[in-house]
């Protein structure tokens, strides 16, 4: 077992609405990625994934609120410790960050070089100007970025440029961790692998230790990550590792989610497409049974009555559901799933 | 560098073509209408006289000097080769004075005026809708009703505002004209003050309204900036806050220059109204002495100068946005 | 449509604008029910009366129930008899000749400092290095302020249609008050009178409804020129847009203003009527319409329900006015309403700088402030005859970009902050 570099316990997050509503986007989740692993975290849009990779980082500012929980990165657990000290300690260089629309992430007026300059300096102060052009040259070179890249503008890189960019900048660090929330949604599909290849080759080089990958794809992740989790509503509904949950799924949110997605992955590709009917509870009022009841055909009203907590297998697998294993099994192999 | 090049060319090219528009336009406007402008000046001019030779001869004199007998575009050339060197004729309304000489010190008042107080204006306002966009809460809640309420008065209106609290109320400063009536202009030190005494409530009123409008847009353009996408990245890669607001505020500024360019005609449109309410030697002045003295030459040789300005003013503005926006010379190279 | 109705009234601004807005409207439509002078009757003989209500003297003299108050009247005579020279002279002469620290003297307080010069003062010693003249200044003073302070009283005398003596008919002291409703002739002028005589109050209910005409006028012609420019260069393209995008630059460059001043010092005094002046407004203000309608055009041209149309072979009119027209329609809103605002403004400067409506039937709010700039209200300190205008000026203009910036916020989310 490596050494664990992030340790995420019973988190529990909400954000306010333009209407002053509160939403509890993330309840209740915990995680560990150990060193060298990664993780990848897929559910619908809206079930709080992006939340979730923005609670991570331990950063709050509004409209997003902490509110209980403890994240324990490489041994130190940043939940109690003062904003500014978050920001210069662990922000961008314990836990860094590859934000949804990597396209609009750079500033259009200004030199990517100063950029880095600031993103070093603002842990830094005393690195010299000459130190990051050539450890950003470096660094940009193995992401296939030439170096006249650096003294350009964000507007004038193309889009596929940028993306590298966002990822060298972001990793320029050695974080620990990696959280990456889709950063290949707004990408073409060979730029999609392109991107996964070359985070991958980050992490093999050692410039980062773990990696989280946050997307609503499913079976992308099963290429990428190590480890799978699937949230729903909130909460964490599945946990456990990449082949398991593509080919396994146990809870009946998660084999849903599995048979709603074309998948070109030998052996998946075969399956019938389902959708799953109706959609996610509202987040404002969750309710006090299993969040997704209302979808599950396998649903009972003691689903509805009562907190359903984690089933955890021995070989660390966790599901939240009241169907035992071998039920769900059952249940699955009678219907020819 | 290619790309400049060919962005500076295509800007001055496309002001000289404005010029020569806005020129022609001088010209044409006040002759389309219905009646030539000479005998409407003969007429007017020759109210009080009854003898009907002396109105005759009058008539003829200024038909020769406008050339009204020939062809328009021969009329063109005579106006545009005079007025190359300058000679815009000379005032009816304050004979002898050749309009040029009284052109000219008004010109200088009004730019000494407007220049300074639309830039300052420009910074105060940018500064305050900035500082309005990033403190949020209370403050932003009081101070924008009261920007938005002053960017609705009228130049003039400040004008007389400012006049009526500091110069009749207060007696602090003085109410009209750009220096002491009882002084002659020299390089003297009470002359200075006088001066500087003088310019202070034309200067603030129009400082006012300008910031008043600018601190609007402004607030809008950064709340607009604050939510960018690179405001979070920044923040994630724990860039101390100070920096993103430098990288907010100069983001946002870029399109208050072009905006600034935009609304130059109109803003100095109001602030000439406003020199008149402190009888200041100005162009809005001369405007009002012009139209109240039906001296056409005056008006339109005023009408061409203030073009010229808000045109020059517009391409240097171009020009300076050129050099600091990156996504000019970006679109330069597509 | 119902519904984009229902939304603007959520927002805060819009409401606020459209409140204020509404206040003007009913303002200028009841007012003239319930006081039917003309605007422009010269009520007043002389120039700037100030706000106020005016007793006709003879009523009051003439009136037979009188009432006695036991109230002190001689502080606020004081207070309105001594003038602001007066009293700048006795804060002088206090604090030169009378020792009397700056601190301590308040020339607000008219009691307290008639009670500081009774003290100090006395006509009889003569103060070294004083000159006659100054001295007598201050005693002519001394007197003044004597005769402010005694409540003599006054006498009503009557001539005797025999004898052509006076002879005393009643005698009032201080405590003597009439009510006003017992008077016959009183007049209100809120806002006073201006450099004609005229009643402001009236006059400005009068201006604001023809300013507020003009404006509209220049709105219409403005939207109307606008709309069908842009409609022009963003759905046909090519060419003609190069073309009018060109002609718009060129007056979005040149100001307006000065257009408005070369055109409205040709048209012939005669014939430039309010409404001539809302038209030359209109015609030189389109430019700002015309961007913003041919932009909003370009990113509809190519939508699919337009494409649709095109396919089905419906003709251009029936594309712009079905699938086109609708959903600009908020937008060519919003520019008509700040048109109306501009246009108020334009014609308040142009009349300024005197080439507004020549009229001498109707006021508009440009005329009435080239009026009371022209007779030096602004340097005389009569606020009533230009502070009023201003006002309107601004609360129209105000409420006009409120609702803008309301709907504004509505039909451009990414805006709302």
């Amino acid at each position: 077992m490596g050494k664990v570099m992030l340790e995420v316990n019973n988190l529990k997050t909400k954000y306010v609405t333009r209407f002053k509503e509160d939403v509890y986007a993330v309840d209740n989740v915990s995680l560990k990625i150990e060193e060298g692993k990664s993780l990848g975290v897929a559910g619908e849009s809206g079930c709080g994934k992006s939340t979730l990779a923005l609670s991570l980082i331990g950063y709050y500012f509004p409209p997003l609120h902490y509110m209980s929980g403890e994240i324990i990165i490489d041994g130190k657990n940043i939940s109690g410790m003062k904003p500014d000290d978050v920001r210069k300690n662990i922000l961008g260089n314990e836990v860094a960050y590859i934000p949804q629309a990597a396209m609009n992430a750079l500033n259009p007026t200004q030199k990517i070089i100063r950029f880095v300059e600031d993103v070093i300096h603002a842990h830094d102060k005393s690195v010299s100007k000459k130190d990051i052009y050539d450890m950003a040259r470096e660094r940009f070179a193995i992401l296939g970025l030439p170096e006249m890249v650096l003294q350009k503008h964000a507007v004038e890189l193309s889009g596929g440029m940028k993306q590298r960019t966002v990822i060298a900048i972001s990793t320029i660090l050695s974080p620990k961790v990696l959280i990456a929330d889709e950063p290949s949604s707004a990408l073409d599909v060979t730029s999609q692998k392109m991107v996964i290849k070359m985070m991958r080759e980050l992490m093999e080089k050692g410039f980062i230790k773990s990696m989280i990958f946050i997307t609503h794809e499913l079976p992308l992740l099963y290429n990428v990550t190590d480890d799978i989790m699937v949230m729903y509503a909130g909460q964490i509904v599945e946990h456990g590792t990449a082949k398991e949950m593509v080919f396994d799924p146990l809870h009946p949110y998660s084999k849903g989610l599995m048979g709603s997605i074309i998948v070109p992955e030998e052996g998946v590709r075969d399956r019938k497409l389902t959708a799953i009917p109706g959609t996610p509870p509202n987040l404002k009022h969750p309710p006090e049974g299993c969040r997704f009841a209302d979808r599950c055909k396998y649903a009972t009203p003691t689903c509805r009555a009562m907190e359903i907590s984690n089933i955890e297998l021995p070989n660390g697998r966790s599901y939240r559901c009241l169907m035992s294993e071998r039920k769900v099994r059952e249940v699955y192999a009678s219907e020819g799933l | 560098m290619k790309g400049f090049r060919k962005y500076y060319g295509q800007k001055i090219l496309w002001y000289l073509i404005t010029l020569v528009f806005a020129v022609v336009l001088n010209f044409v406007l006040p002759r389309l209408m219905p009646g030539d402008p000479v005998s409407a000046i003969v007429s007017n001019q020759a109210s009080g006289i009854t003898d009907a030779t002396a109105v005759e001869k009058m008539y003829q004199e200024y038909t020769e000097k406008f050339g009204i007998d020939k062809p328009l575009y021969q009329q063109f050339f005579a106006w545009i080769g005079n007025a190359v060197k300058g000679d815009f004729g000379v005032s009816f309304s304050q004979y002898p004075r050749t309009v040029s000489d009284i052109i000219s010190n008004s010109a200088m008042w009004t730019i000494c005026l407007q220049l300074p107080a639309i830039i300052v204006g420009w910074l105060l306002g940018n500064i305050l809708g900035a500082v309005a966009a990033y403190m949020k809460g209370l403050w932003d809640k009081a101070i924008l009703p009261v920007f938005l309420f002053v960017s609705n008065i009228p130049a003039f209106g400040m004008a007389t505002i400012l006049l009526f609290i500091f110069a009749i109320r207060m007696h602090v400063l003085p109410s009209s004209g750009a220096y002491g009536f009882d002084l002659i202009p020299s390089a003297s030190w009470t002359f200075v003050k006088s001066i500087l005494v003088h310019y202070q409530l034309p200067f603030w009123s129009i400082v006012l309204i300008t910031i008043g409008g600018q601190a609007v847009g402004m607030r809008s353009m950064s709340i607009y900036e604050l939510n960018a996408d690179y405001v979070k990245y920044s923040r994630f890669l724990g860039i101390k806050d100070g920096k993103i607001v430098k990288y907010v505020f100069r983001n946002a500024m870029l399109p208050q220059i072009t905006g600034l360019a935009l609304s130059l005609g109109t803003m100095m449109g109001g602030a000439l109204v406003a020199e008149i309410m402190f009888s200041y030697p100005g162009l809005g002045s001369t405007l009002l002495s012009a139209v109240t003295g039906r001296d056409y030459p005056l008006l339109s040789a005023c009408t061409l100068i203030i073009t010229i300005m808000v045109l020059v003013a517009n391409l240097l503005v171009e020009l300076v946005y050129g050099v600091i926006d990156p996504r000019v010379k970006a679109n330069q190279q597509d | 449509m119902k519904n984009t109705i229902k939304q603007a009234f959520h927002s805060s601004k819009f409401v606020t604008g459209f409140v204020i807005f509404m206040f003007v409207l009913v303002t200028i439509f009841v007012y003239p029910l319930i006081v039917t002078r003309d605007p422009l009757e010269m009520v007043g003989q002389g120039n700037f009366f100030k706000p106020g209500t005016y007793v006709a003297v003879s009523d009051v003299v003439g009136t037979n129930s009188n009432y006695r108050l036991n109230v002190d009247t001689s502080a606020a005579k004081l207070e309105t008899g001594l003038s602001v020279e007066n009293r700048a002279m006795m804060a002088d002469w206090l604090e030169k000749y009378g020792e009397v620290p700056a601190s301590d003297i308040d020339v607000t307080d008219a009691e307290s400092l008639v009670a500081l010069w009774n003290e100090k003062y006395d006509p009889k010693t003569v103060i070294k290095g004083m000159t006659i003249a100054v001295r007598n200044q201050y005693m002519r003073l001394n007197n003044q302020i004597q005769h402010a302070l005694k409540d003599s009283g006054v006498i009503i005398a009557e001539k005797n249609e025999e004898t052509g003596e006076l002879e005393e008919a009643k005698s009032y002291d201080g405590r003597e008050f009439v009510n006003q409703g017992d008077l016959p002739n009183t007049q209100t002028f809120l806002l006073g009178t201006d450099n004609f005589g005229r009643d402001v109050l009236t006059e400005l209910v009068a201006a604001t409804k023809v300013s507020l005409g003009v404006g509209i006028i220049a709105g219409v012609i403005a939207t109307i020129i606008g709309l069908i420019l842009g409609l022009l260069a963003g759905y046909v393209g090519g060419f003609v847009d190069n073309l009018i995008t060109f002609i718009t630059n060129l007056f979005t460059v040149i100001p307006s203003f000065v257009l408005l001043i070369l055109i409205s010092y040709s048209v012939s005094e005669s014939a430039r009527g309010t409404t001539m002046v809302g038209i030359l407004i209109g015609i030189t203000a389109w430019p700002w319409t015309t961007r913003s309608v041919r932009s909003q055009v370009i990113s509809l041209r190519n939508r699919d329900h337009v494409n649709l149309s095109k396919l089905s072979g419906h003709s251009m009119m029936r594309i712009v006015f079905t699938d086109i027209l609708p959903y600009i329609a908020s937008y060519v809103v919003m520019a008509f309403i700040l048109q109306i605002s501009s246009g108020i403004l334009a014609e308040a400067q142009l009349s300024m700088l005197g080439l507004g409506p020549s009229t001498t039937t109707t006021a508009t709010l440009g005329l009435m402030m080239n009026w009371a700039t022209q007779y030096s209200a602004h340097t005389s300190g009569t606020w009533w005859a230009y502070f009023p205008v201003i006002l309107v000026i601004a609360l129209i203009s105000f409420s006009l970009n409120l609702m803008n910036t309301g709907l504004d916020q509505i039909f451009n989310p990414q805006l709302r902050d």
